[in-house]
């Protein structure tokens, strides 16, 4: 899958803006601050919805103005044509259109055009709490399987509600345990099959990710990532459905002392290892932002593999604390991957070594002061 | 903004109150209704108002009507055992287009959502259960036609609880509609597959 057009409206600081991109190599280079982010930040909202630098729509906005549009021309080998419109204004929120017709919700957008991204926040994915890890393999899985993401949007659901009658005070006991059946039956259904996912996934995942640590690092780590949930984990849905049951039986007494869901996936942890040490405690700075760069790298290939269509991957701002031969591990890495890459950086990449300008193919950009003029 | 009719501003604030209906609508509603026949403006005040006033529900399946039992409930050719439970009158309309029912129906005016403080006493369930234990009726069989999202989801799952140790058929229609979707949005081919595969809870 590649985009061959983009157009950028009152988004951050590019007021009006289209590029057409390249199929395969795209870099930008531009000093800090010049946009070069904004750019591939505005691909990955036609893939995702969302940014991936930025919490909040509204950030996003160019500051003197109340509404930002986006729109992007894909091309898939399987997948004709199409094209992706998202739109966000203060007063009607964000909306999202395929070829000009409305999706009804903003999640039937994601896994129509797999997206990786590597970018300096990663290295939140090694070192902050389980939630960074929990949303990495969410948006991963998501893009991969579609009927996750439903079964997410949910679990997420039915557990507001759950926690909702769990605060409930006007009930007596054997009434509130009477109206949190249905919750839990569905909540069960759904959780189940999120924790047999992630499990399936995670344990195939494995392979891929050692595979790209040792190439970059060269050193014999082993990498390993432990899937922690609220039973043993398992990639069959009905086993888990039972475990499922027994502890919430187990914790039945303390939910409703404390008012809230306790068990299930959204507590879930990955923990990462190198060897058998933990690291985010024990890694140290290079570590963590190899390991980084291996699950990237990892998810890259692992979505080519199953998937049709290559995903996309943007790499924000990567190249500058690397040492020259992790780069050229990396460069040799992106040639290798058939599918289209965004690279910003604010120094230029010896890429001329690697892959050649002259065609069609790749394409180089300079972004300053408001202008984005190709450099070849 | 210098308001300079303050009866304009009171329509448009009621008309914003309108589902769907905005500011801009509502005032765009407004001063189209201000450039109408006066006779124009009374027929649609007179229908509202009407609407409000007479019409009724019926007090066997609660939908909507005009007369009491409404005309599916009173209607001879309809069969007697078999309710069709759904979450509002729309969805009555929505089943009653694709002509697979012909049974009754029972209108819940709602689903479970602790959420928005609806609980199970606050639908129509109980009146469901006085259809079932009413020898009348002679009810045998129900079928659970509510949306396929979590609230719906629960209110069947409850239902179906409710009516374990009777003798009664629970069924549901089997949904071979996009999840998420509401039934209202669903083409009528569709729904009329889902209904004549219906399958038991
Ligand atoms: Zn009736």
């Amino acid at each position: 899958m590649h985009i061959t057009w983009l157009k950028l409206q009152n988004f951050r600081n590019h007021t009006e803006r289209e590029v057409e991109w390249a199929p395969h190599l795209n870099v930008v280079t531009g000093p800090n601050g010049a946009g070069k982010t904004n750019l591939i930040d505005a691909i990955h909202y036609l893939c995702m919805s969302r940014s991936f630098v930025a919490n909040s729509d509204r950030y996003v906005v160019h500051e003197d103005q109340s509404f930002f549009i986006l729109k992007g021309l894909f091309h898939g080998s399987i997948r004709s044509e199409f094209e992706v419109t998202c739109s966000y204004s203060k007063g009607e929120g964000k909306k999202v259109f395929v070829n000009d017709s409305p999706l009804e919700r903003l999640s039937d957008l994601i896994g129509r055009v797999p997206v990786v991204v590597l970018c300096p926040e990663d290295r939140k994915l090694t070192s902050e709490g389980p939630s960074e890890r929990r949303s990495f393999i969410d948006a991963f899985i998501s893009q991969i399987n579609p009927p996750y993401l439903q079964d997410l949007i949910d679990y997420r659901k039915v557990r507001r509600q759950r926690n909702n009658l769990l605060q409930e005070f006007q009930y007596d006991r054997s009434t509130k345990e009477a109206y949190l059946e249905p919750w839990d039956q569905q909540l069960v259904d759904a959780g189940a099959r999120i924790v047999a996912k992630r499990n399936q996934v995670i344990k195939q995942f494995q392979e891929y990710l050692h595979q790209q640590y040792d190439m970059i690092t060269g050193l014999k780590h082993r990498t390993f990532l432990e899937y922690q949930t609220f039973c043993e984990p398992s990639s069959d849905p009905e086993t888990i459905r039972d475990r499922y049951w027994d502890k919430l039986e187990e914790y039945r007494e303390k939910e409703l002392e404390r008012e809230v869901t306790i068990v299930g996936p959204h507590r879930d942890e990955i923990v990462f290892y190198l060897d058998d040490k933990e690291l985010r405690r024990y890694g140290s700075q290079g570590q963590h932002r190899l390991f980084a760069l291996a699950l990237k790298l990892a998810q890259l290939f692992y979505f080519t593999d199953e998937l049709d269509d290559l995903p996309i991957f943007l790499l924000d701002d990567v190249f500058g604390d690397l040492d020259p031969h992790k780069i050229e591990v990396l460069l040799n890495a992106l040639i290798d991957h058939a599918g289209q890459i965004f690279v910003t950086s604010a120094n230029p990449i010896p890429f001329e070594e690697y892959v050649n300008f002259d065609g069609e193919k790749n394409r180089r950009w300079q972004i300053e002061e408001g202008v984005l003029e190709r450099r070849d | 903004m210098q308001v300079t009719s303050e009866i304009l501003e009171r329509a448009i604030e009621q008309l914003t109150k309108l589902p769907g209906t905005g500011r801009k609508s509502a005032q765009r509603i407004a001063m189209h209704l201000l450039k109408q026949s006066d006779d124009y403006v009374f027929k649609l005040a007179q229908a509202l108002i009407d609407l409000k006033e007479s019409v009724d529900h019926c007090s066997i399946c609660h939908n909507i009507s005009d007369q009491n039992p409404c005309s599916i409930c009173s209607s001879v050719k309809r069969h007697t055992g078999i309710i069709c439970v759904v979450e509002d009158p729309k969805d009555v309309y929505t089943i009653e287009k694709t002509g697979e029912f012909n049974g009754r129906y029972h209108v819940l005016g709602g689903t479970i959502s602790p959420l928005d403080n609806i609980g199970p006493d606050d639908i129509r369930i109980k009146e469901l259960m006085d259809r079932v234990h009413d020898e009348e009726e002679e009810v045998n069989e129900i079928i659970l036609a509510l949306n396929p999202d979590s609230e719906g989801e629960a209110t069947s799952y409850y239902i179906n609880k409710l009516l374990k140790h009777h003798e009664i058929d629970v069924t549901r229609i089997a949904y071979g509609i996009p999840m998420g979707t509401e039934l209202e949005y669903i083409d009528e081919a569709t729904l009329s597959r889902a209904f004549s595969s219906r399958n038991s809870f």
